[in-house]
């Protein structure tokens, strides 16, 4: 037993949080593999050509489900501050119709559309914000409210129609990496990213190889991290080859680049900086937050805002993919986001959620969806599966916490072992993702 | 220790170098796009068919026609509808999923028209032939064909009904009526109140007929997503606002749903049921017309609609352009798309039996 926990430690950087992770990760690798198998069985071909892991197909995942997925990144930040968001879907469909007025009606160019749409979703948050943070509306009725008064506010303003966006704009939500450079025969910039993501990879093992030494801890064994490295960069060249080796023209979509930015900023903010540990520590126990000196109103406030303002963003790039925005646009968007973060492990009560572990959960659901839907799975039966498996994935988290294995909130409360921490826990730091500070596993 | 590590070193050299492997090439766009219908496709090929959400019988009946035309022919199918809640999302995903099945024609039924062209455009570069079913998809040159009733004809036939069905009633005017059209996000709906327009204006102008509520704009009498009881309610509002003590004499309604709920609305306070027209032939309706309550509908055999459409299928297959009739009056916005437009059938209790000969299901309703 210890020496399996030992060669988890090592492998997935010894945290049982870390271990849920990689846990989620496996999941989505075998559900990615499974559906390979089952749509190249389905065509009676060969495993490697299986439609799943298919250029063209893994682009338009992407492009599907980057909206969603940067809503989730907003999510998680709301849940792990212990509220909800009902009203995305209402506060993006909004955002989306008075872009594409403003484009069509006022001829406003593209970039300042953008912009005046994330200054919409800014106001919209600030004012959802105020309510939650400053009156203290619980916020499920405040976005409750919003997802009413946004739907409204969007047909009123659409008066239900359907209205084309410039191609331009289309870019952000349906567009490509330009063709640059010599004839690879791949998208030469995707390559590039593709690099600079392996070497991101192997420099922050490095890193933390350097940091532990420097500490005099014992870093883990170098095989270890060799293989480590090698699986990360294995499977990130993998991606980036299908990435770059669609039909000419096409690349690693700009949506999911907006995605990953969004990502490593947010995924910086929420785990680096004491601004992102306090939103933890308010979830965790908000009058202990407050008392020890963190601004409770301004972080609430914080994190509704900055939903919307994603919302917005999320809308926009639903309505650039679309070419159109249409008075369906944002339709029950809230319950997927929710059930990304969910599934990514976020606890109901707050505290506890990852950015890293929202996005793996809604990549679950994305390579659900579009593999049912390429072994032809009608719509209707796609929904009664994915309930199922949103409902299992959380019944399998509470199920591990009362038999205390994977437990997040039991290896918490756990004793501290002698060779830990490696830096003093700061005091707001009662969010789970204990990704400096090792818990005894 | 150390001939581990070199055993993972090797390892992992050898599984990129398979996967650096794997990767190779992309496919131009070179062999397909172009797409000039001269050479066909396998007789057992892929087509798609991508259907709204399964609101409406015709939908459903559709569906089922198409897996059973394409299976006879002896074509793959995949016939999907948009879940009930995400429409556009999911038919977004659906005909993306069905170009990467490689699908070599895809019939779409679209749930909004206009937030289609990035899918449509892809599968067009993939090489996949494009048919806009019933509604036509807009914004986009990727199109290929259209096929549909003559959705003018359909409005013009609902007007001259509503007329005759009023002057069977009451011999002479001025008749009181109301107007209903369908979602303004579904091209067809202005189109079928353009027709019915076209034939009760000149009465309008008349003052042979009046529109006793004053709203005749399409944006204040559409309404949204086709919804019955978005109909239902603005009865309601019409009966309070404008029908206390007039008389209504005749609705003009889009559609059997619509018709169907506006009869409900006036029902429901008591008041006598005027001539209501619709549209589609569903089995409520046909029960209602023939106990004498809604006046007509339309029967657009969904039957011939989808033979049509699997005729323009196996054409594709042989190679050959498929037959169209109109190339002039579709524009989508981007290009004017060949069309091949059925002829629709007014149904009123007098030619209902003959009407439905051929439809098992509605036949047996007539007699």
């Amino acid at each position: 037993m210890s020496r399996f926990k030992d060669l988890q430690k090592n492998l997935f950087g010894g945290t049982t949080s870390n271990a849920r992770q990689f846990g989620m990760i496996f999941t989505l690798v075998a559900i990615v593999l499974l559906f390979q198998f089952l749509t190249a069985n389905n065509l009676g071909v060969g495993f490697g050509d299986g439609l799943t892991l298919r250029s063209d197909n893994l682009i338009a995942l992407f492009q599907q489900n980057s909206y969603i997925l940067i809503l989730a990144i907003g999510m998680l930040m709301v849940i792990v501050a212990g509220h909800i968001d009902l009203s995305v879907g209402s506060v993006a469909a909004f955002t989306g119709i008075l872009v594409a007025k403003s484009m069509a009606d006022w001829s406003l160019p593209w970039p300042v559309a953008i912009l005046f749409g994330l200054a919409i979703g800014a106001v919209i948050g600030a004012w959802q914000g105020f309510w939650v943070a400053y009156v203290g509306v619980p916020a499920f009725i405040v976005t409750l409210a919003g997802m009413l008064l946004w739907r409204g506010a969007n047909q009123y303003v659409g008066n239900a129609d359907t209205i084309p966006v410039p191609k331009g704009f289309q870019d952000i939500g349906a567009g490509f990496l330009p063709e640059v450079g010599p004839d690879t025969g791949y998208n030469n910039l995707t390559l590039l990213l593709g690099l600079a993501a392996c070497l991101a990879v192997v420099w922050r093992e490095l890193q933390a190889r350097k940091t532990r030494k420097d500490m005099n801890a014992e870093p883990a064994p170098l095989w270890v991290s060799i293989f480590r490295m090698a699986v990360m960069v294995a499977v990130l060249i993998f991606v980036t080859l299908r990435f770059a080796g669609g039909r000419v023209g096409t690349s690693f979509p700009i949506s999911g680049l907006i995605l990953v930015a969004l990502v490593l900023i947010y995924g910086f903010y929420t785990r680096n900086t004491a601004g992102g540990r306090h939103i933890y520590a308010v979830g965790g126990n908000s009058r202990a937050a407050e008392l020890s000196g963190v601004k409770l109103k301004r972080v609430n406030f914080f994190v509704m805002m900055n939903m919307s303002i994603l919302a917005s963003l999320a809308g926009m790039i639903f309505v650039a993919r679309s070419a159109a925005s249409g008075p369906q646009d944002g339709l029950s968007w809230e319950l997927d986001a929710i059930a990304a973060v969910f599934i990514g492990g976020a606890a109901v009560s707050g505290g506890i959620g990852t950015i890293s572990g929202s996005i793996v959960g809604g990549l679950v659901m994305a390579v659900l969806n579009n593999g049912l839907q390429l072994l032809g799975v009608g719509s209707d039966r796609v929904q009664i599966i994915k309930g199922l498996v949103l409902l299992l994935a959380v019944a399998l988290d509470v199920y591990n916490k009362s038999q205390g294995r994977f437990s997040i909130i039991g290896s918490l409360t756990r004793p501290f072992r002698r060779d830990e921490p490696s830096k003093p826990a700061p005091t707001s730091d009662t969010g789970n993702e204990p990704a400096k500070t090792t818990v005894a596993g | 220790m150390r001939n581990f590590f070199g055993k993972t070193v090797a390892v992992g050299a050898i599984a990129m170098l398979a996967l650096t492997a794997c990767g190779s090439g992309r496919d131009g766009d070179t062999d397909s796009g172009s797409g000039d219908s001269a050479k066909g496709f396998a007789a057992n090929s892929l087509i798609g068919v991508a259907l709204p959400a399964k609101t409406s019988e015709n939908w459903v009946l559709a569906g089922d026609l198409f897996t059973n035309g394409l299976k006879e022919a002896g074509f793959t199918s995949d016939v999907q509808y948009a879940g009930a809640s995400t429409t556009v999302a999911d038919q977004q995903a659906q005909i993306t999923a069905m170009v990467t099945k490689g699908a070599k024609v895809i019939v779409i039924g679209a749930t909004d028209a206009a937030q289609l062209s990035t899918q449509v455009t892809a599968a067009h570069a993939a090489g996949a032939k494009v048919i806009a079913y019933d509604r036509l998809i807009t914004g986009t040159p990727d199109v290929d064909y259209y096929v549909a009733f003559d959705n003018f004809k359909v409005g013009q036939l609902q007007g001259q009904a509503l007329l005759d069905g009023m002057k069977a009633k009451k011999p002479t005017g001025p008749y009181n009526i109301e107007l209903f059209a369908g979602s303004p996000d579904d091209n067809n709906a202005t189109v079928f109140f353009n027709g019915a327009m076209d034939v009760l204006k000149p009465e309008i102008d008349k003052g042979n007929v009046v529109v006793t509520s004053g709203q005749k704009d399409f944006k204040q009498i559409a309404i949204q997503g086709w919804k019955a009881e978005g109909a239902q309610a603005r009865m309601d509002q019409l009966l309070t606002s404008t029908y206390g003590s007039k008389e209504l004499d005749g609705v003009l309604s889009p559609n059997d749903t619509l018709a169907r709920a506006i009869i409900q609305s006036v029902k429901s306070r008591n008041k006598a049921v005027p001539v209501v027209t619709g549209q589609d032939s569903e089995v409520e309706s046909v029960k209602s017309i023939v106990a004498g309550e809604q006046y007509m509908t339309i029967n657009k055999d969904t039957r011939t609609l989808v033979a049509q459409t699997l005729t323009m299928v196996k054409a594709l297959q042989a190679g050959n352009a498929p037959e169209v009739n109109d190339t002039k009056s579709y524009n989508n916005g981007s290009k004017v798309v060949d069309t091949y437009l059925l002829p629709p059938v007014a149904v009123t209790k007098a030619n209902a039996a003959e009407a439905y000969a051929n439809d098992p299901k509605l036949a047996a309703l007539t007699k």
